[in-house]
This record gives C-alpha cells, structure tokens and sequence, in this order.
C-alpha cells in the first residue's frame, strides 16, 4: 500500500497551511501582549513615593482614547427601557426614556472616548456607534453636543471681572469646604504637598495601601496603586490606579467589588500622547439646524456666599430648602440617607415607581437595588439609603440610625 | 467559461503564471458582471437609497432621535442618504448579495460541470481559488459603492444639498464630505473581506451553490445576533460583523482610524484562516465535475 500512503501524506502536507494560519494567529493573540506585560519592570517605589510622583505631575496637554467598562450586576434593564420608549408618547415622556437610555447606557456595557487636553482647553468625544457626544471645554464656556438628538447647550461663565472679584473669597470658602468634607468622610482628597502625608495617615486607619505589579498601559510602563479597604463592611474589594511611570498621570483605574475578580468599573487609556493636540480640536460651533440651549452660570454674590458658608459650618437646611443628605459612618462603609419625601421618591410618577417595582427586591422593611458595588435601600417610610454596604448594613443603618 | 489557454511560443514561467492570473481574473470579472443575476443585485441595492429618498420627499422630515442613524439629517442635506441607505443595507442585504457571489464561486462552476476545464491550466488550484476571491472581493466594493453614489445621487436630485455636519457637529465642505464617504464605502468594502472568504471556504465544500450562499449569509446573521448578545461580550471582538457599523468613526473630527485598523486586522484573520482552509479543502478535494 505505499501508492495510498504517499497519497494520504501529500493530502496532510496540503492541509498545513490550513492548519498553521489558525495556530499562528492564536499564538500572536495569545502570546504577544503576554510578552509585552512581562517585559515591564520599573523601579520599585513605596506607595508614598507612588503618590507623590503622582501628585508631582504636571502634565497639561494630551491626547488619549480612553475604555470605560462597567460591570455593576444591575438587574438587566434593556427591556424595562425599551417599554418605556415605546410606551412614551409624543410629549416629554418619550424624551425621558431617551434620558434614561442614556443613563442606563453608561453604567452598563463598554464606552471608548477620545479625550483631548491642553493649558486652557479641554474636549470629551464619546464614541457612540453612529453618533457622537462631546463636550467642549474653554475659557468662553462649555459646549455640550449630541448628535444624535442634533441638540447643543451652551454654558457660558459669568464675566471675567466678577470671577476676580469673587476668586479670593471661593477660594476661603474652598479651603474651609474642603476642610469640612474631609472631616465629614474621613477620604481624602487628592492634593499636593504637605496634605498628602496627613492624607495617607488618615488613609492608612481604613484602607491598606500597596503597589502592584508593573504593567503596560496604554503602551507605556505603569506603576499600579492598590487601595483594599480594611472596613469589613463594604462591598468594595479594591481600588486599583495605574500610575505613569514617566509623567505620573492616572492611566487607569478600576474599582473590583470583593470576592468577585473581574472589576466591577474600570476606566483605561487605551493609548495616549503627552503631544498638545491640534487646536482646531477644541473648536466648536453649533452646526445649523442644531437646536442650542443657553445657559448663564449665575455668579452668586459674596451675601450669598457668606450665607452658605453659615449653613455648610451649621451642617442645616440647604438653599433650595431641601433637607441635606445624612451620612453615617465613615471611609468605604459610609452611608447616605435621604430623608423621607424629598429628593428621593418625589417627583417619580406613577410610570417611576413601577420601573422601581422591575428593578428592586423586596425586603424586610423595603425594598432594595442590590449591585456588586453599590446597594440602594428604599425604606417603606420613603427613606433612601445608599452605599458601598451590602443590604443587611443597610436595614441596619436603616433601623438604627447610625 | 472564458479560459484563456496560453498561446505562441511559452513565455517564461513567471510571466506564463502572472498574464495567466492576470487574464483569467479579467474573463471571471467580466463573467461575474455580464450575468444578469449580478446586476439584479447592484440594482436591488440601488434600490435602497431610491426608496429612502422618496420615502422621506413624500412624508417630510423624521424626527432626530429615531430610526436609523443619519435619516433625520436627510431632509437638510441630501447628501445622507447614501450614509442612511448603507446603515440599512450593512445588516441583511449587502451579506446577502456577497453571500451570493462569494457562496457561488467554487460551488456554482462545480455544478455547471465547468470546475475541471478550470482547473485544466498550471498552477491551477490556488490560482482559481485567488482569482475567485478577488472576484468576490471586487463585488464586495462595487455593492458597497452603489449604495453609497445611488445614494448621493438620488439626494442631489431631491433635497437640498450643502456643507456636510459631521457627528462630532463639525461642519467640513462637500468635497471633504465626499472624500469622507469615500472613505466609509472603503471601510464597508474592508468589513465585507473576511465574510468573502468564509462563502469561498463554503463554496469548496459543496456542488450546491445554493447551500453555500444561504449557509455564508445565515452566518452573516448568526454572528450579528451573536453581537447583540451581552453574554457573549468575550467573543464580540472576534465576531467578523463586529465592526460592521464602526464605519461612523470615520465621520467624526478628528476621524478616528483606530477601528478601520481594527477592522482591517479582523478581517485580514478571517481571510488568512478561511482562504487557508479553503486551499487545503480545495487542494484535496476531488473535483468531478
């Protein structure tokens, strides 16, 4: 039989190439960015020196596509929506389904956005599928279009003189705002300097901060900043920041909820340059047929300022006389609560409150919107609670007050 | 079918292989857009942007916000219709046609009993499967274009026509606008590639041209659903359909290249992996007919 074997040998040799295509690509998917990953090796950095080469940077003008990919566990909401789209008629309730698109959109499934940065301008271009949202920002004010509903707004600042005029006191009142909040959460917030030695003490009580491995994002070498909190409480696992080496600017972040590996929201450049991009990048003016909404930002007066000043050190009644949102507890396990009958179910119509019946569970003593990171607690006296906390945290701040 | 036999005295053998390719790939052109099926096609298509345009000349504007993208720009410029009638298009119609040509390429000679005179001339197998393919691949681009020029046509002669708006609300003159649907009809051309290769693959499979274009274009189906499916997110990257409709990346300011690359890079996988299995199938096949 050796005629049939030379014949079955020659039919293997034609199917090599077939064969071999298939492989090679998957060794290349599979084995390159594997390659490159383990390539990255930077000089080893405590999480203090992490963070003041982070705070150490300046750049101000780049250029990147950035990933944002969110994984919250909500209960799956594309068809609560889509009813409501076609249940809308031709008046505004078509348009808050649209609204509520939008919403659901960015807290599910995957975005890419380009961001463009320089010393005075600034643009956040979403790349929707066939459409586009973007944001302009500059000195003259900020642009927001939309292209699918083909609709502009326009926020212009209020003039120049009047913002010097007020800048020294926002600047007193920031200082002391800023105290405040710091105080109430016990987070700090991201500043340079000496504020950042305090920071990290008063960070260290409830989080443990560590590096990483080295990776590679966005094609450069990263340094990774791991925050896991020590609170037993939270629903958060770890927070996790990919620091530039080079430049020190956030690359990525991503926030993993525990016990769980994939991150629940993650935010990366998926490539960057620290070139200022081309002017005419920044520059926007509403195409005809755009339907432009303006607004002026109101400059409050210093009366104003000095009043809310009296109200945030009193801890009371906010301008609108809406009652302020409670916090209790501090760090990652912190909870906010709405006082009953304003700002939570208020406003919501007949419409609202049965997508709420869709989307909650019932519990003992409410109802509840239970995600990997965040839990939301609708009290059957009209309370809503929120936070990093599972849902038997929540009942309990709930019950207890505290 | 045309076969061009190599006449006078044998040239070298490159030059025998490369007039050969060359010449055979001019009948299998000229065969494929003389058959009346063909342009039964490219009309159905023209059809696309025919039916919109009157649509909307006799019902007025389309509110912004619905239906498919671009359509409610139409009314203000002309110019978007080819873009609306290739959104439509992309999902069912253009597969469909490319699953008829692709899908018939091996399978049809093979059932008209004409595959083995093909075969007849040297470095016969891979040659016709090349010279196929590029048959496909130059359908591929001209249905994409007549959807896109039928369209641009047909919105000069009924709307208003003028500066095209981009998404990105940056408005660029006609000729950049032109230019930029250039570009779109290239990216569709592109997209369509890996799709061609997998109806070739198909069409070496069987004598039954039919089961061979029906089977290509349910795949086209099969894997858009497949990306609609948030479940399978890991695989949608490697769905050939997955970049489909990217094509609005490239009417943005900046225009962003990154998904025409990725795309290109998709699709040069698929025809890497199809042709290749296609060639081995091929080359191992009996061909009886």
């Amino acid at each position: 039989m050796p005629a049939h074997d030379t014949g079955a040998a020659r039919r293997l040799t034609r199917w090599i190439p077939a064969i071999a295509a298939p492989v090679a690509i998957g060794v290349a998917v599979v084995v390159v960015p594997m390659q490159a990953n383990a390539a990255v090796d930077l000089p080893d950095l405590t999480p203090e020196e992490l963070l003041e080469l982070a705070a150490s940077s300046d750049v101000d003008a780049l250029s990147g596509t950035m990933e944002q990919t969110s994984e919250l566990g909500l209960p799956d909401l594309s068809g609560l929506t889509g009813a409501m789209g076609g249940r809308g008629s031709d008046d505004g309730t078509a348009a808050s389904a649209t609204d509520l698109d939008d919403v659901v959109s960015l807290v599910t499934g995957t975005h890419t956005a380009r961001v463009y940065l320089d010393e005075s301008n600034a643009r956040l271009q979403v790349l929707d599928p066939l459409a586009e949202r973007d944001v302009y920002v500059s000195q003259q004010g900020v642009w927001v279009y939309d292209s699918r509903a083909q609709a502009a707004t326009h926020v212009t600042p209020p003039p120049a003189a009047d913002v010097e005029a007020l800048k020294a006191e926002l600047e007193a009142w920031g200082e002391a705002a800023r105290a405040q909040v710091e105080a109430q959460y016990g987070a700090p917030l991201p500043n340079p300097g000496e504020v950042l030695d305090r920071a990290l003490a008063k960070l260290d009580e409830s989080t443990d901060v560590s590096v990483g491995t080295d990776a590679l994002v966005a094609g450069r070498e990263a340094y990774e900043l791991v925050l896991e909190p020590r609170d037993p409480d939270t629903l958060v696992g770890s927070v996790r920041v990919a620091i530039d080496g080079d430049t020190g600017v956030a690359l990525a972040a991503s926030v993993t909820a525990r016990n769980v590996e994939e991150p629940a929201f993650s935010v990366a450049f998926t490539d960057i340059s620290f070139e200022a991009p081309d002017a005419s990048v920044f520059e926007f003016t509403p195409p005809a047929g755009t339907e432009v909404t303006e607004h002026q930002v109101p400059l409050p007066s210093v009366a104003e300022l000095e009043q809310w000043k009296a109200e945030a050190e009193a801890g009371a009644v906010a301008p609108e006389g809406m009652p302020r949102p409670v916090v209790h507890g501090e760090g990652w396990s912190a909870v906010v609560e709405l006082p009953a009958g304003e700002g939570g179910a208020k406003g919501l119509g007949g419409e609202a409150s049965a997508m709420l019946d869709g989307l909650t569970t019932r519990v003992d003593g409410g109802r509840v919107v239970q995600t990997s990171l965040i839990t939301v607690l609708f009290t059957d006296d009209g309370r809503v609670l929120a936070g990093a906390v599972t849902a038997d945290h929540l009942l309990d701040v709930a019950a207890n007050g505290r | 079918m045309g076969l061009e036999t190599p006449a006078g005295p044998a040239p070298r053998p490159a030059e025998a292989v490369d007039s050969g390719t060359l010449s055979l790939l001019g009948s299998e052109l000229l065969t494929l857009f003389r058959r009346r099926r063909t342009w039964a096609m490219i009309g159905a298509l023209a059809l696309i942007p025919i039916l919109i345009g009157i649509a909307l000349r006799l019902a007025g504007p389309a509110p912004s916000g619905r239906g498919p993208a671009f359509l409610s720009q139409i009314t203000e410029n002309g110019l978007f219709v080819g873009m609306t009638a290739l959104v439509v298009a992309i999902p069912l119609f253009l597969p469909l046609t490319i699953g008829v040509v692709a899908g018939d390429s091996i399978a049809g000679e093979a059932s008209h009993g004409t595959l083995r005179y093909l075969l007849i001339a040297p470095a016969g197998r891979v040659r016709l499967l090349l010279v196929k393919y590029a048959a496909a691949a130059a359908f591929c681009a001209a249905a994409t274009l007549t959807v896109v020029i039928a369209g641009t046509l047909v919105g000069l002669v009924l709307f208003p026509i003028g500066p095209i708006t981009l998404l990105s609300g940056v408005t660029v003159s006609i000729a950049e606008g032109l230019l930029r649907f250039l570009a779109v009809a290239a990216y569709v051309t592109v997209s369509l590639l890996g799709m061609s290769a997998i109806g070739l693959f198909l069409s070496t499979l069987t004598t039954v041209p039919v089961g061979a274009m029906a089977a290509t274009a349910i795949l086209a189906v099969v894997s858009q659903i497949m990306d609609a499916l948030p479940q399978l997110e890991t695989l949608h990257p490697w769905l050939f359909t997955h970049y489909w409709l990217g094509f609005g990346d490239l009417l943005r300011e900046p225009p962003v290249w990154d998904s025409f690359v990725d795309n290109a890079v998709l699709q040069a996988g698929y025809v890497v992996v199809f042709g290749a299995l296609a060639v081995g199938r091929f080359l191992t096949k009996d061909v009886l007919s």
